[in-house]
């Protein structure tokens, strides 16, 4: 059984959309309490390698992305979650799964403003530690200087 | 002439001085220490400590993090220390100014002596930048390269010449 089969069988009903660009390029839309799960699955059970994280402003919401590779056939599967609060952006923080996503989870904290519940290190990686709070650069409301 | 300023001018000890670059002026200046372009002939040498160095090359727009970094470095090169902005980011920020994590150019951290633009510049003008400082520090160095033989290829001989008895 490849990955992809085993993957929708332990998601199941949980997967809002299944999306297969190319046989190499999958993403699989969930909501985003259900995304510490999945990343659990994937990590331990599956043996993927944790590529990056990243996250867009887009107008319905902020987009996580949790990129997945699988070495032995070149796969990549993103996990897809829409955090539709953007007063108040959260989701559970994948950093004690792995450290791996430690560093990635900080940048998006401060560039986009999403907190991460959970993490054991959340302050600033890029910026300086005075940075204003309430402003995050990448975000699309944030006035140019 | 005092003896710093033949000093500084007779075999410079550059310090590299990354201040959030992409790497690409990097690259440039690797290409201008190593034999290809050879800058030891001139008496240029890349340096590890600040504290050793004549002059700083620095590249890249610097973030509030690398800003206080480079104004640390500066102080603690010894003086006289002469600095050269390698490339448009570190002569004038060119489209990261409005950046949000931009506070200010080289210039307004460090006393930039040399401007060398370009995206990256080329090995042939940062040797250029570099003789022409030399020229404008000290014009009675006899033995100073003229600006234009960063532009050549072949080794400089100096015109000397051994004479068998």
């Amino acid at each position: 059984m490849n990955i992809v089969e085993r993957l929708k069988e332990q998601l199941l009903d949980k997967i809002l959309k299944f999306d297969e660009k190319s046989a190499r390029r999958i993403y699989i839309d969930l909501k985003p309490e259900d995304i510490y799960d999945a990343v659990k699955f994937i990590f331990k059970d599956l043996g993927c390698r944790f590529a990056t994280a990243s996250g867009v402003d887009t107008p319905a919401g902020i987009e996580m992305l949790y990129h997945f590779s699988y070495d032995e056939t070149g796969q990549i599967i993103s996990f897809r979650a829409l955090i539709t609060d953007k007063i108040k952006p959260e989701i559970k923080s994948i950093a004690p799964l792995f450290k791996g996503a430690e560093w990635i989870e900080r940048e998006t904290w401060e560039l986009l403003g999403v907190n991460f519940i959970g993490h054991p290190n959340l302050k600033h990686l890029l910026l300086i530690d005075e940075w204003p709070e309430g402003s995050f650069p990448l975000r699309h409301d944030r006035k140019l200087s | 002439m005092d003896l710093k300023t033949i000093a500084l001018t007779k075999s410079i000890s550059v310090f590299h001085a990354a201040c959030s670059p992409c790497n690409n002026c990097d690259i440039e200046i690797l290409d201008m220490l190593t034999p290809r372009h050879d800058v030891e002939r001139l008496g240029i040498t890349l340096i590890g400590s600040v504290r050793h160095a004549d002059a700083l090359l620095v590249t890249g727009v610097p973030n509030y993090k690398t800003k206080e970094r480079l104004k640390k470095l500066y102080t603690q090169a010894p003086k006289p220390c002469v600095v050269a902005a390698i490339g448009g980011c570190a002569c004038g920020r060119i489209l990261f100014r409005e950046s949000y994590n931009s506070p200010c150019p080289v210039d307004e951290i460090v006393p930039v002596d040399v401007y060398i633009p370009g995206c990256p510049p080329k090995p042939e003008a940062m040797i250029t930048g570099i003789i022409k400082l030399i020229e404008k520090i000290n014009p009675v160095r006899d033995k100073t390269p003229k600006a234009t033989d960063g532009c050549l290829r072949q080794p400089i001989s100096n015109g000397v010449k051994a004479k068998s008895k």
